[in-house]
């Protein structure tokens, strides 16, 4: 199946700030494909550019097999968009302004399918006025998918939710995913992406600086680490030097990166069997992808 | 059609939200048949009949005229102002951008919207007038009536329209719309009677787009024979639209404006 997003070279300046900086990506039919990123890496502008609201200073975009800048009501209908910040008139209900964006497209799925989807249901005869954040950002979503989508553009969903509210939009994307919908998403949370994507990006000032699955991002930078409680019986000098392994004290916590973790934690543990010491809260900890970002980002210290 | 079905799908849903607000209900509808019975109250028994344009016309037709214009202009142009601006603002402009609607149903639907409106008020102003103060009005001049209704309604929404690109946020939107009409309805012969002001503002006010149809709506009221149109309202409303609508066609902007 061919790419439904392709990227090649794409650039962006405004004035002298390079917004985005010479990248390539490609999106494939079905997946879910997470831009990440801090604030002003670049997200947002590229996204804009793929929706066809701006335009790139250099380089080749197509989307559905269409420059976005050229892209007409009939490439329009197979998109879906949800943008970073949008606002709703107060005085409609949901059903009402779900249902005014289901006139715009040639094939909408129905209002009460698409509620059921975003879990609204409930609220489809509330004014919007009366809803919270993140049940408007559902109604975001809600427009974003009425009109049975074939990619799905999400800017930054889920900024300003609560851990729970975070939780159910994810288990809500997924069951998007379960349609076939292939969605770009932006975010800078990277437990959303490693929950949610199937490939990632991860852009820093413009430049993708790392992109795979979330899996072979954390297997390329990441390293292990051990960690135990600092006690009175352990002599940290001594335990590095005969187990060849860098410990840091940190609070009242011993920790190391381990460069290979098999071999360092087995010399670890037969020291400590032969030598009657007791790790008390011994732990592994596989990197997560906050440590790949800051990694690649040059943010680690 | 598509586009008229669009249309109408979205000149219904801005009736809604109309209908559902207290403030534009008050602002638009109460607050001219407030001023309509203030008016007429205070000046309706000093004078039997005020001089506009070389007809002397009762003082009842006077302020329904100017006050139900007044409302027109007040509907329309700060209409359309408040709603582009603030759904511009919220980025509900640019949305609709990204769907296949064809461009111009948001603003054919808000032309729409704002006509049923502004026929509703003069409903409203005439019916008051009729019933309140035995106004009546020669059916002859219903039909100039309804025409500079839709003439008021082409060229205010073009001025509002023409002001977007300026105008960049709705508190903005809310303040400038509602006091240039009230500036302009002190020039035009709506609160106060034109022999009170001096030459050269009456001068300048005819060519301002709001005094032409307030004196073509208050002789078509007023006047007991003729048809009740006259040309100048609609060169001179005509000119100030056809300009507004290119001027908003060249600066229209979907994008939210950065302050």
């Amino acid at each position: 199946m061919s790419n439904v997003i392709e990227v090649q070279g794409l650039t962006k300046r405004f004035g002298s700030l390079v917004a985005v900086d010479d990248i390539s990506f490609a999106v494939q039919r079905g997946e879910i494909f997470g831009l990440l990123g801090k604030n002003g890496a670049g997200k947002t502008t590229t996204v804009e550019i793929l929706e066809g609201y701006q335009s790139g200073d250099a380089g080749t975009v197509r989307v559905l097999g269409v420059n976005p800048r050229d892209g007409g009501g009939a490439w329009k209908d197979r998109i879906g968009l949800v943008l970073q910040d949008s606002d709703f008139d107060p005085g409609h209900t949901v059903a009402e302004t779900v249902s005014l964006f289901a006139g715009f497209f040639s094939r909408p799925k129905s209002v009460s399918e698409t509620l059921e989807l975003v879990g609204l249901s409930d609220k489809a005869n509330v004014r919007i006025g009366r809803l919270s954040g993140g049940q408007r950002r559902r109604v975001d979503v809600a427009l974003g998918i009425i009109g049975s989508p074939e990619l799905l553009f999400l800017d930054e969903p889920t900024t300003g939710f609560d851990p729970s509210a975070r939780r159910e939009f994810w288990t809500m994307l997924e069951g998007l995913r379960s349609t076939g919908t292939t969605i770009l998403l932006t975010t800078h949370y990277m437990e959303e992406a490693q929950h949610l994507c199937d490939r990632i990006a991860i852009l820093a000032t413009g430049k993708i600086v790392a992109e795979g699955t979330s899996s072979t991002l954390i297997a390329l930078s990441g390293t292990t680490s051990v960690r135990f409680v600092n006690d009175d019986s352990i002599d940290v000098d001594a335990l590095s030097s005969a187990t060849h392994i860098s410990l840091h004290v940190t609070g009242d916590m011993v920790n190391a990166e381990l460069s290979n973790a098999q071999e360092d934690l087995l010399r670890l543990l037969q020291y400590c069997e032969q030598s009657g010491l007791v790790l008390d809260g011994l732990e592994v900890v596989r990197p997560t992808l906050d440590d790949v970002f800051l990694d690649v980002t040059g943010e680690h210290s | 059609m598509r586009f008229l079905r669009l249309s109408f799908r979205q000149a219904h849903y801005n009736l809604l939200g109309y209908l559902r607000s207290a403030r534009t209900v008050i602002f638009g509808v109460l607050m001219p048949v407030g001023f309509l019975v203030l008016f007429n109250s205070v000046f309706g028994g000093k004078f039997k009949t005020i001089p506009v344009d070389g007809h002397n016309i009762s003082t009842i037709a006077f302020y329904t005229g100017g006050l139900t214009t007044y409302g027109v202009m007040l509907g329309t142009f700060t209409g359309i102002l408040v709603a582009i601006v603030g759904a511009r603002e919220a980025g509900w402009l640019k949305r609709f951008r990204g769907t296949p609607m064809p461009s111009g149903v948001f603003l054919a639907g808000e032309i729409m919207y704002l006509f049923v409106i502004s026929l509703g008020l003069i409903i409203v102003m005439l019916a008051v007038s009729h019933f309140g103060y035995n106004l009546s009005i020669r059916a002859d001049a219903l039909f100039a009536i309804f025409c500079y209704t839709v003439l008021g309604v082409f060229a205010f929404s073009a001025m509002g329209l023409a002001l977007c690109r300026v105008i960049t946020t709705s508190e903005m939107a809310g303040s400038v719309g509602p006091f240039s009409v009230v500036i302009l309805s002190f020039v035009s012969g709506v609160f106060l009677a034109p022999n009170l002001l001096p030459q050269w503002l009456l001068t300048f006010s005819s060519y301002l787009p709001l005094e032409p149809i307030v004196t073509g709506i208050q002789h078509a009221i007023a006047l007991p024979t003729g048809s009740g149109f006259v040309l100048r309202p609609f060169i001179v409303l005509g000119i100030w639209g056809v300009v507004c609508f290119v001027i908003a066609q060249l600066t229209f902007t979907w994008e939210p404006q950065r302050r």
